[in-house]
């Protein structure tokens, strides 16, 4: 396809989407640069974000066209400052002033022309103003990564994971209402919200019941941390069990603390180990080579995470269901079951196997136990069911009730909330 | 209109986010991250061209090989103002409007006032977007995209100064915002 048409239907659907995303508002700009709605900042991070990881990805597979802008400090700080005076003036940016006029905005129309007017001025002081600056801390076209010396995915994973957590923690708390609910609540009564069936006349009811609330408010927003935080765990945990399991990273031998080497005391063993080491890297996984013994490491922080997050997250629900029962705030079947699914999930994840040997096991595993599973013969069919139910099907058992769990907790949170 | 227009946005955020995060991939897989401030420059560059041959000549920006080909964002430009239109036409959105709520709430000035401010704020727009190489698409979130070293000083600068003046020409927030302060 010739590079016009591309063009072309590339901006059709970032046209389109400026005015579905809402982005082309001016009002929805200026108050996100007022602080009063955070809509287009949320927007715009995630926009981001997802461009970000994106782009590494594509990058990863060799397939991104990179167009490295020059960092020529200087200019880009007046650049930045001009461009924001403009921004906080209109509420339009050169694309959404673009799209804005297109949906027949007259005040983008003219900010479009003043633009006009701006490239016309930026070519006439171009050959006097311009091409002096720009030789000002002209630091090249160079990325974070370069000047860094670190791989992108120092700079894009950890970005990624701060900033969609940071999204997550501070979205929206639903129904606007609920606040102002408890706002009423606190206050006394108040009569905008007299017609609410959930006042009721007694103060000191309506009190206990605002603070149960705000205290059930506190359990969902730590309950859903801890269930990301046990979803992440979990796939990771799998994700290394495949990764050992189809042979991408070879099982190193000596990582057994069982069988602690002694430097040159066992050369064979020691070359064994070694061999396989140098030639299983996974760069495509992380940038770093992905090796067992790191593979170990990171597993055992997972499990570890894995069972406190448990027991706090049956700790939360327990709480949860004391508070909805204390300030009657119904729901209780949801977090009863939600609890439960919770306390077994807690039981399973134990690892049982540290305690009575073979005879009984817990759903998390050390890559020891998966080197030890994958080493011995496993060739007829039960071993092979045994295997996969032992890394996987217990695994993802343990999933559902993670899933049912925070299912049933959140039927429970909005039937509190509403 | 306009207020009942700008509560309800059409997509959730994270929805809208990733809508526009996935075109960006799309274009950084296709061509280039999108950038939208150059072809205003290539467009004045063929019109002097053609009005003054000899001044462009000399010009080092205007006899650039750069600014002298409409490809691709030039059309990517033309392609936004039809997506643009086509979906306002979907939602049933598109209608002449001069003014925004913002600007009601704080200025009982004709909406002259308000194109006014408007065609200055272009000018600055287009003039800082191409001082710094890109503009809110090209730079802020492009250059972000690819990690570039650049996007850091654009971002303080442009939140810095656009937090500023929002302040100050728009003093009192809207109706609706008031009662969650």
């Amino acid at each position: 396809m010739s590079t016009p048409i591309v063009g072309l239907i590339m901006g059709v659907i970032f046209g389109a989407s400026l005015v579905l995303t809402g982005l082309t508002n001016p009002d929805k700009i200026i108050a996100a640069l007022r602080l009063k709605d955070f809509y287009a900042i949320r927007t715009v991070a995630v926009f981001l974000l997802v461009g970000m990881l994106g782009t590494w990805i594509l990058d990863l597979f060799g397939a991104a066209n990179f167009d490295i802008k020059p960092a020529v400090i200087l200019t880009v700080l007046i650049g930045g400052a001009l461009l924001g005076i403009g921004l906080g003036l209109t509420g339009f940016g050169p694309a959404t002033g673009l799209a804005s006029a297109a949906s027949g905005r007259i005040d983008a129309l003219v900010t479009v022309i003043g633009m006009i007017f701006g490239t016309h001025v930026y070519i006439l002081i171009y050959p006097s103003v311009v091409v002096p600056l720009e030789r000002i801390l002209n630091l090249g076209n160079v990325t974070l990564p370069q000047i860094t010396g670190a791989s992108a995915a120092f700079w894009v994973v950890p970005i990624f994971a701060a900033g969609s957590l940071v999204l997550f923690i501070t979205r929206s708390r639903e129904p606007r209402d609920d606040e102002q609910r408890i706002k009423a609540g606190n206050s006394g009564i108040n009569e905008a919200f007299l017609d609410r069936p959930i006042l009721i006349p007694e103060e000191t009811g309506s009190l206990l019941r605002s603070d149960c609330l705000k205290a059930a408010y506190v359990f969902r927003r730590w309950k859903n941390l801890l269930f990301l935080v046990m979803l992440l765990c979990l796939l990771l945990v799998q994700g290394s069990f495949w990764l050992v399991s189809t042979g991408q990273v070879e099982i190193a031998e000596n990582t057994n603390p069982g069988t602690t080497v002694v430097p040159g005391a066992d050369i064979m063993q020691a070359g064994q180990a070694a061999v396989p080491a140098e030639e299983s890297p996974s760069p495509w996984l992380f940038g770093f080579d992905v090796t067992f013994e790191r593979l170990t490491s990171i597993v055992r922080i997972a499990n570890n995470l894995l069972v406190l997050a448990s027991v706090l997250y049956a700790l939360i629900m327990y709480f949860g269901l004391g508070v909805s029962f204390k300030g009657g705030l119904g729901g209780l079947a949801h977090i009863c079951g939600a609890l439960y699914m919770a306390l077994i999930i807690f039981v399973l994840l134990l690892p049982w196997q540290n305690f009575f040997g073979p005879i009984a096991m817990g759903a998390t595993y050390t890559l020891n136990e998966l080197a030890r599973w994958c080493t011995t013969d496993i060739s007829d069919m039960f071993g092979m069911v045994l295997f996969y139910l032992r890394f996987t099907g217990y695994w993802a058992l343990v999933m559902l009730l993670l899933l049912l769990a925070q299912l049933r907790s959140f039927r429970w949170a909005r039937a509190i909330l509403r | 209109m306009e207020e009942s227009n700008s509560r309800t946005p059409p997509l959730p955020w994270w929805a809208a986010g990733i809508l526009l995060g996935l075109v960006q991939v799309l274009a950084v897989a296709l061509v280039n991250p999108m950038g939208v401030s150059e072809p205003f420059v290539v467009a004045d560059a063929k019109v002097l061209n053609r009005v003054a041959p000899e001044y462009s000549e000399n010009h080092p920006l205007l006899s650039d090989e750069q600014y002298k080909k409409f490809g691709y964002s030039g059309w990517f430009n033309i392609g936004i103002v039809l997506g643009a239109c086509l979906a306002a036409l979907h939602l049933r959105a598109w209608k002449v409007r001069t003014v925004s709520a913002w600007w009601k709430q704080n200025h009982d000035a004709p909406a002259l006032l308000r194109l006014i401010a408007g065609f200055c704020g272009g000018v600055l727009i287009l003039l800082g977007a191409r001082l710094a190489h890109g503009c809110i698409t090209g730079q802020f979130i492009s250059g972000w995209t690819q990690l570039s070293l650049s996007a850091i000083p654009f971002t303080i600068t442009l939140f810095g100064f656009g937090m500023l003046v929002a302040y100050l020409v728009y003093p009192k927030a809207p109706n609706r915002f008031r009662r969650e302060e």
